[in-house]
Protein backbone atom coordinates (compact mmCIF):
# COMPACT_ATOMS: atom_id res chain seq x y z
CA UNK A 1 0.00 0.00 0.00
CA UNK A 2 1.08 3.38 -1.18
CA UNK A 3 2.46 5.44 1.97
CA UNK A 4 0.46 8.77 1.96
CA UNK A 5 2.89 11.96 2.94
CA UNK A 6 1.18 15.61 4.02
CA UNK A 7 1.83 17.95 1.38
CA UNK A 8 4.03 20.95 3.74
CA UNK A 9 4.29 24.49 3.32
CA UNK A 10 6.46 26.18 5.64
CA UNK A 11 5.93 30.12 5.59
CA UNK A 12 7.85 32.96 7.49
CA UNK A 13 5.66 35.10 9.98
CA UNK A 14 6.85 37.95 7.83
CA UNK A 15 5.34 36.75 4.95
CA UNK A 16 2.27 35.39 6.54
CA UNK A 17 -0.21 38.14 5.18
CA UNK A 18 -3.27 38.52 6.86
CA UNK A 19 -6.65 38.30 4.90
CA UNK A 20 -5.44 35.71 2.91
CA UNK A 21 -7.94 32.50 2.72
CA UNK A 22 -5.44 29.84 4.31
CA UNK A 23 -6.72 26.15 3.56
CA UNK A 24 -4.90 23.24 4.98
CA UNK A 25 -5.71 20.50 7.21
CA UNK A 26 -2.93 21.49 10.10
CA UNK A 27 -1.33 24.70 11.48
CA UNK A 28 1.67 24.72 12.85
CA UNK A 29 3.07 27.42 14.45
CA UNK A 30 6.80 27.73 16.05
CA UNK A 31 8.22 30.64 18.04
CA UNK A 32 7.77 34.09 16.61
CA UNK A 33 10.00 37.14 16.62
CA UNK A 34 7.13 40.12 16.50
CA UNK A 35 3.63 39.07 16.29
CA UNK A 36 1.43 37.81 18.69
CA UNK A 37 -0.18 34.14 17.71
CA UNK A 38 -3.72 36.10 17.90
CA UNK A 39 -3.12 38.40 15.14
CA UNK A 40 -1.37 35.83 13.20
CA UNK A 41 -4.22 33.25 13.51
CA UNK A 42 -7.03 36.30 12.54
CA UNK A 43 -7.10 34.75 9.23
CA UNK A 44 -7.38 31.32 9.64
CA UNK A 45 -11.04 29.40 9.81
CA UNK A 46 -12.01 28.51 13.34
CA UNK A 47 -12.39 24.75 12.18
CA UNK A 48 -8.96 24.72 11.40
CA UNK A 49 -6.12 22.69 13.47
CA UNK A 50 -3.63 24.49 14.90
CA UNK A 51 -0.78 23.47 17.25
CA UNK A 52 1.21 26.61 18.71
CA UNK A 53 4.41 25.54 19.71
CA UNK A 54 5.53 29.09 21.28
CA UNK A 55 5.90 30.89 24.58
CA UNK A 56 2.21 31.97 25.32
CA UNK A 57 1.09 33.51 27.99
CA UNK A 58 -1.66 31.34 29.71
CA UNK A 59 -4.63 33.81 29.27
CA UNK A 60 -3.96 34.42 25.73
CA UNK A 61 -3.75 30.78 25.15
CA UNK A 62 -7.43 30.64 26.65
CA UNK A 63 -8.93 33.30 24.98
CA UNK A 64 -7.67 31.73 21.81
CA UNK A 65 -8.66 28.14 23.08
CA UNK A 66 -12.17 29.96 22.81
CA UNK A 67 -11.93 30.91 19.17
CA UNK A 68 -9.96 28.14 18.46
CA UNK A 69 -11.37 25.18 19.67
CA UNK A 70 -8.72 22.65 18.00
CA UNK A 71 -5.90 25.06 19.23
CA UNK A 72 -3.16 22.54 20.62
CA UNK A 73 -0.19 24.13 23.03
CA UNK A 74 3.08 22.22 22.90
CA UNK A 75 5.47 23.94 25.18
CA UNK A 76 9.06 24.11 24.28
CA UNK A 77 10.87 21.73 26.29
CA UNK A 78 13.14 19.33 24.96
CA UNK A 79 11.43 16.67 23.34
CA UNK A 80 9.24 19.23 21.49
CA UNK A 81 9.66 18.16 18.01
CA UNK A 82 8.91 14.16 19.11
CA UNK A 83 5.51 15.36 20.30
CA UNK A 84 4.80 17.84 17.90
CA UNK A 85 5.25 14.90 15.35
CA UNK A 86 2.98 12.76 17.56
CA UNK A 87 0.37 15.26 17.51
CA UNK A 88 0.71 16.66 13.95
CA UNK A 89 0.25 12.74 13.08
CA UNK A 90 -2.72 12.18 15.23
CA UNK A 91 -4.43 15.65 14.23
CA UNK A 92 -3.96 14.78 10.53
CA UNK A 93 -5.40 11.27 11.39
CA UNK A 94 -8.53 13.09 12.81
CA UNK A 95 -8.95 15.41 9.61
CA UNK A 96 -8.83 12.30 7.65
CA UNK A 97 -11.30 10.53 10.07
CA UNK A 98 -13.76 13.77 10.16
CA UNK A 99 -13.52 13.39 6.36
CA UNK A 100 -14.23 9.81 5.65
CA UNK A 101 -17.26 10.37 8.82
CA UNK A 102 -18.51 13.68 6.35
CA UNK A 103 -18.17 11.34 3.08
CA UNK A 104 -20.04 8.61 4.82
CA UNK A 105 -22.55 10.98 6.06
CA UNK A 106 -22.93 12.40 2.60
CA UNK A 107 -23.75 8.68 0.81
CA UNK A 108 -25.80 7.85 3.71
CA UNK A 109 -28.05 10.91 2.80
CA UNK A 110 -27.68 10.10 -0.78
CA UNK A 111 -28.80 6.25 -0.02
CA UNK A 112 -31.82 7.27 2.53
CA UNK A 113 -33.04 9.24 -0.24
CA UNK A 114 -32.94 5.63 -2.88
CA UNK A 115 -34.35 4.02 -0.30
CA UNK A 116 -37.70 6.56 -0.10
CA UNK A 117 -37.83 6.33 -4.00
CA UNK A 118 -37.05 2.59 -3.80
CA UNK A 119 -39.75 2.37 -1.26
CA UNK A 120 -42.40 4.23 -3.43
CA UNK A 121 -41.82 2.24 -6.31
CA UNK A 122 -42.15 -1.02 -4.59
CA UNK A 123 -45.45 0.48 -3.34
CA UNK A 124 -46.44 1.93 -6.61
CA UNK A 125 -46.19 -1.82 -8.31
CA UNK A 126 -49.05 -2.56 -7.36
CA UNK A 127 -50.99 0.01 -9.03
CA UNK A 128 -48.76 -0.55 -12.00
CA UNK A 129 -49.27 -4.31 -12.62
CA UNK A 130 -53.04 -3.62 -12.10
CA UNK A 131 -53.47 -1.07 -14.52
CA UNK A 132 -50.94 -2.84 -16.59
CA UNK A 133 -53.44 -6.19 -16.85
CA UNK A 134 -56.18 -3.91 -17.60
CA UNK A 135 -54.31 -2.54 -20.44
CA UNK A 136 -52.57 -5.55 -21.62
CA UNK A 137 -56.23 -7.76 -21.14
CA UNK A 138 -58.25 -5.21 -22.89
CA UNK A 139 -56.05 -5.04 -25.90
CA UNK A 140 -56.22 -8.87 -26.17
CA UNK A 141 -59.64 -8.97 -26.17
CA UNK A 142 -59.77 -6.65 -28.85
CA UNK A 143 -57.41 -8.38 -30.75
CA UNK A 144 -59.68 -11.68 -30.18
CA UNK A 145 -61.91 -9.77 -32.86
CA UNK A 146 -59.66 -8.50 -35.69
CA UNK A 147 -62.22 -8.63 -38.32
CA UNK A 148 -64.18 -5.99 -36.41
CA UNK A 149 -61.58 -3.34 -36.68
CA UNK A 150 -59.98 -1.52 -39.56
CA UNK A 151 -56.29 -1.79 -40.22
CA UNK A 152 -54.94 1.56 -39.02
CA UNK A 153 -57.23 0.51 -35.51
CA UNK A 154 -55.71 -2.74 -35.27
CA UNK A 155 -52.20 -1.82 -35.99
CA UNK A 156 -52.68 0.74 -33.61
CA UNK A 157 -53.88 -1.92 -30.64
CA UNK A 158 -50.87 -4.28 -31.85
CA UNK A 159 -48.57 -1.38 -31.17
CA UNK A 160 -50.45 -0.80 -27.32
CA UNK A 161 -49.94 -4.80 -26.93
CA UNK A 162 -46.59 -4.48 -27.64
CA UNK A 163 -45.52 -1.75 -25.60
CA UNK A 164 -47.55 -2.89 -22.88
CA UNK A 165 -45.92 -6.25 -23.02
CA UNK A 166 -42.63 -4.24 -22.97
CA UNK A 167 -43.63 -2.28 -19.81
CA UNK A 168 -44.47 -5.71 -18.50
CA UNK A 169 -41.01 -6.99 -18.87
CA UNK A 170 -39.66 -3.17 -17.17
CA UNK A 171 -41.33 -4.42 -14.18
CA UNK A 172 -40.55 -7.68 -14.00
CA UNK A 173 -36.70 -6.80 -14.39
CA UNK A 174 -37.73 -4.30 -11.63
CA UNK A 175 -38.99 -7.15 -9.47
CA UNK A 176 -35.88 -9.13 -10.16
CA UNK A 177 -33.81 -6.41 -9.32
CA UNK A 178 -35.68 -5.69 -5.92
CA UNK A 179 -35.78 -9.40 -4.52
CA UNK A 180 -31.70 -9.32 -5.71
CA UNK A 181 -30.98 -6.94 -4.09
CA UNK A 182 -33.28 -8.36 -0.78
CA UNK A 183 -31.22 -11.32 -1.13
CA UNK A 184 -27.99 -9.63 -0.62
CA UNK A 185 -29.08 -7.07 1.83
CA UNK A 186 -30.10 -9.92 3.96
CA UNK A 187 -26.46 -11.87 4.32
CA UNK A 188 -24.97 -8.41 4.79
CA UNK A 189 -27.01 -7.04 7.27
CA UNK A 190 -26.61 -9.89 9.09
CA UNK A 191 -22.78 -9.77 8.72
CA UNK A 192 -23.08 -6.05 9.76
CA UNK A 193 -24.92 -7.15 12.95
CA UNK A 194 -22.27 -9.78 14.24
CA UNK A 195 -19.42 -7.51 13.51
CA UNK A 196 -20.79 -5.06 15.91
CA UNK A 197 -19.95 -6.03 19.50
CA UNK A 198 -22.78 -6.74 22.13
CA UNK A 199 -22.76 -3.77 24.46
CA UNK A 200 -24.30 -6.09 27.26
CA UNK A 201 -22.58 -9.66 26.46
CA UNK A 202 -24.36 -12.49 27.61
CA UNK A 203 -22.90 -14.89 30.12
CA UNK B 1 -78.04 -10.23 -3.49
CA UNK B 2 -76.68 -7.87 -6.32
CA UNK B 3 -73.43 -9.84 -7.15
CA UNK B 4 -73.04 -7.33 -9.08
CA UNK B 5 -70.53 -6.98 -12.07
CA UNK B 6 -72.55 -10.00 -13.37
CA UNK B 7 -72.44 -12.12 -16.46
CA UNK B 8 -75.04 -14.30 -17.60
CA UNK B 9 -73.98 -16.10 -20.96
CA UNK B 10 -76.34 -18.92 -22.20
CA UNK B 11 -77.15 -21.75 -19.68
CA UNK B 12 -76.89 -25.06 -20.62
CA UNK B 13 -75.29 -24.83 -23.91
CA UNK B 14 -77.35 -26.89 -26.01
CA UNK B 15 -75.00 -28.68 -28.91
CA UNK B 16 -75.85 -31.00 -32.02
CA UNK B 17 -72.84 -33.03 -33.46
CA UNK B 18 -73.43 -35.46 -36.33
CA UNK B 19 -71.43 -38.09 -38.05
CA UNK B 20 -72.21 -40.81 -40.84
CA UNK B 21 -73.02 -43.07 -38.29
CA UNK B 22 -75.35 -41.75 -36.02
CA UNK B 23 -77.13 -38.52 -34.74
CA UNK B 24 -75.84 -37.37 -30.90
CA UNK B 25 -77.40 -34.71 -28.99
CA UNK B 26 -74.49 -33.74 -26.59
CA UNK B 27 -75.50 -31.17 -23.44
CA UNK B 28 -72.26 -29.47 -22.81
CA UNK B 29 -72.03 -28.32 -19.34
CA UNK B 30 -69.95 -24.32 -19.11
CA UNK B 31 -67.45 -24.33 -15.70
CA UNK B 32 -68.59 -22.20 -14.02
CA UNK B 33 -65.28 -19.06 -12.64
CA UNK B 34 -66.23 -17.24 -9.69
CA UNK B 35 -64.24 -14.17 -10.15
CA UNK B 36 -63.68 -12.32 -6.97
CA UNK B 37 -62.16 -8.80 -7.31
CA UNK B 38 -62.68 -5.85 -5.60
CA UNK B 39 -62.00 -4.00 -9.01
CA UNK B 40 -65.08 -4.07 -11.80
CA UNK B 41 -62.70 -3.38 -14.05
CA UNK B 42 -60.54 -6.25 -13.55
CA UNK B 43 -63.44 -8.72 -13.17
CA UNK B 44 -64.99 -7.45 -16.45
CA UNK B 45 -61.71 -7.92 -17.97
CA UNK B 46 -61.41 -11.26 -16.79
CA UNK B 47 -65.04 -12.08 -17.75
CA UNK B 48 -63.97 -11.00 -21.31
CA UNK B 49 -61.27 -13.34 -21.70
CA UNK B 50 -62.98 -16.68 -20.32
CA UNK B 51 -66.33 -16.00 -22.29
CA UNK B 52 -64.80 -16.56 -25.49
CA UNK B 53 -63.34 -19.89 -24.56
CA UNK B 54 -66.49 -21.61 -23.17
CA UNK B 55 -66.33 -20.42 -19.66
CA UNK B 56 -68.84 -18.75 -17.43
CA UNK B 57 -67.87 -16.61 -15.70
CA UNK B 58 -69.28 -14.70 -12.29
CA UNK B 59 -67.93 -11.64 -10.87
CA UNK B 60 -67.62 -10.59 -6.89
CA UNK B 61 -66.72 -7.65 -5.90
CA UNK B 62 -66.92 -7.38 -2.44
CA UNK B 63 -64.85 -10.21 -0.86
CA UNK B 64 -67.00 -10.89 2.79
CA UNK B 65 -69.60 -12.20 0.34
CA UNK B 66 -67.61 -15.16 -1.09
CA UNK B 67 -68.94 -18.06 0.57
CA UNK B 68 -72.33 -16.67 -0.22
CA UNK B 69 -71.43 -16.52 -3.76
CA UNK B 70 -70.43 -20.09 -3.78
CA UNK B 71 -73.54 -21.71 -1.92
CA UNK B 72 -75.73 -19.58 -4.66
CA UNK B 73 -73.86 -19.85 -7.89
CA UNK B 74 -71.28 -23.35 -6.99
CA UNK B 75 -68.28 -22.26 -9.38
CA UNK B 76 -65.78 -24.99 -10.43
CA UNK B 77 -63.31 -22.56 -10.03
CA UNK B 78 -62.17 -19.62 -8.08
CA UNK B 79 -60.09 -16.89 -9.28
CA UNK B 80 -59.29 -14.93 -6.20
CA UNK B 81 -57.60 -11.55 -6.27
CA UNK B 82 -55.29 -10.90 -2.90
CA UNK B 83 -55.27 -7.38 -2.18
CA UNK B 84 -58.23 -6.26 -1.63
CA UNK B 85 -59.78 -3.99 1.62
CA UNK B 86 -61.59 -5.33 4.45
CA UNK B 87 -60.62 -9.13 3.85
CA UNK B 88 -57.45 -9.89 1.48
CA UNK B 89 -57.47 -13.15 -0.92
CA UNK B 90 -54.79 -15.06 1.59
CA UNK B 91 -57.41 -14.83 4.03
CA UNK B 92 -60.45 -15.78 2.15
CA UNK B 93 -58.41 -18.64 0.26
CA UNK B 94 -57.15 -20.16 4.10
CA UNK B 95 -60.78 -19.69 5.21
CA UNK B 96 -62.10 -21.85 2.13
CA UNK B 97 -59.91 -24.12 2.42
CA UNK B 98 -60.09 -24.96 5.94
CA UNK B 99 -63.81 -25.32 5.37
CA UNK B 100 -65.05 -28.31 4.58
CA UNK B 101 -68.27 -27.29 2.65
CA UNK B 102 -65.75 -25.42 -0.03
CA UNK B 103 -62.51 -27.11 0.25
CA UNK B 104 -62.44 -28.87 -3.15
CA UNK B 105 -63.21 -26.13 -5.03
CA UNK B 106 -59.68 -24.72 -6.94
CA UNK B 107 -58.85 -21.44 -5.89
CA UNK B 108 -56.09 -19.75 -8.41
CA UNK B 109 -55.17 -16.41 -6.70
CA UNK B 110 -54.86 -13.81 -9.13
CA UNK B 111 -52.33 -11.18 -7.77
CA UNK B 112 -49.89 -8.16 -8.70
CA UNK B 113 -48.31 -9.71 -5.79
CA UNK B 114 -45.25 -11.41 -7.60
CA UNK B 115 -42.39 -12.11 -5.05
CA UNK B 116 -41.16 -15.23 -4.17
CA UNK B 117 -42.17 -15.30 -0.41
CA UNK B 118 -46.01 -14.17 -1.81
CA UNK B 119 -46.30 -17.37 -4.01
CA UNK B 120 -44.58 -19.52 -1.22
CA UNK B 121 -47.34 -17.82 1.27
CA UNK B 122 -50.17 -18.12 -1.03
CA UNK B 123 -49.26 -22.07 -1.44
CA UNK B 124 -49.51 -22.30 2.43
CA UNK B 125 -53.20 -20.99 2.29
CA UNK B 126 -53.94 -23.50 0.52
CA UNK B 127 -54.08 -21.95 -3.04
CA UNK B 128 -53.71 -24.04 -6.07
CA UNK B 129 -53.03 -22.10 -8.34
CA UNK B 130 -51.06 -18.40 -9.11
CA UNK B 131 -51.10 -15.69 -11.49
CA UNK B 132 -49.20 -12.67 -11.53
CA UNK B 133 -50.87 -9.21 -12.55
CA UNK B 134 -50.25 -8.83 -15.33
CA UNK B 135 -50.92 -11.96 -16.88
CA UNK B 136 -51.88 -12.58 -21.07
CA UNK B 137 -54.59 -14.24 -21.62
CA UNK B 138 -52.62 -17.29 -22.60
CA UNK B 139 -51.44 -17.54 -19.01
CA UNK B 140 -55.10 -17.04 -17.48
CA UNK B 141 -56.49 -19.66 -19.80
CA UNK B 142 -53.37 -21.99 -19.02
CA UNK B 143 -54.05 -21.62 -15.37
CA UNK B 144 -58.16 -22.19 -15.34
CA UNK B 145 -57.85 -25.17 -18.02
CA UNK B 146 -55.41 -27.04 -15.31
CA UNK B 147 -58.65 -27.68 -13.31
CA UNK B 148 -61.29 -26.91 -15.64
Amino acid sequence: MERQLPGLSVVTSDLWKEGDSVVCDLIVIGPLKEQRPAELLASIAPSTAVILCAPSDPKELALLRKHYPRLLHVPLREDWTQVILLVAGESLRRTEALRLAKQAEQRAAQNSNDAVLGRYMIDMKHNVNNAMTSLLGNAELLLLEPGELSAQSLAQIKTIHTMALRINEIMQRFSSLASEMREVETPSQAETEDAIPTPFPRR
Amino acid sequence: MSTAPHFIPKWPLTCFFSDSENHAEFTLVQKKVLIVDDSPAQVRLIQGLLEPEGYWPVGLSDPKRVEEAIAVEKPNVILLDVVMPERNGFQVCRELKGNVKFNAIPVILVTSKDTASDRYWGQQQGADGYVTKPFTREELLRAVRRFV
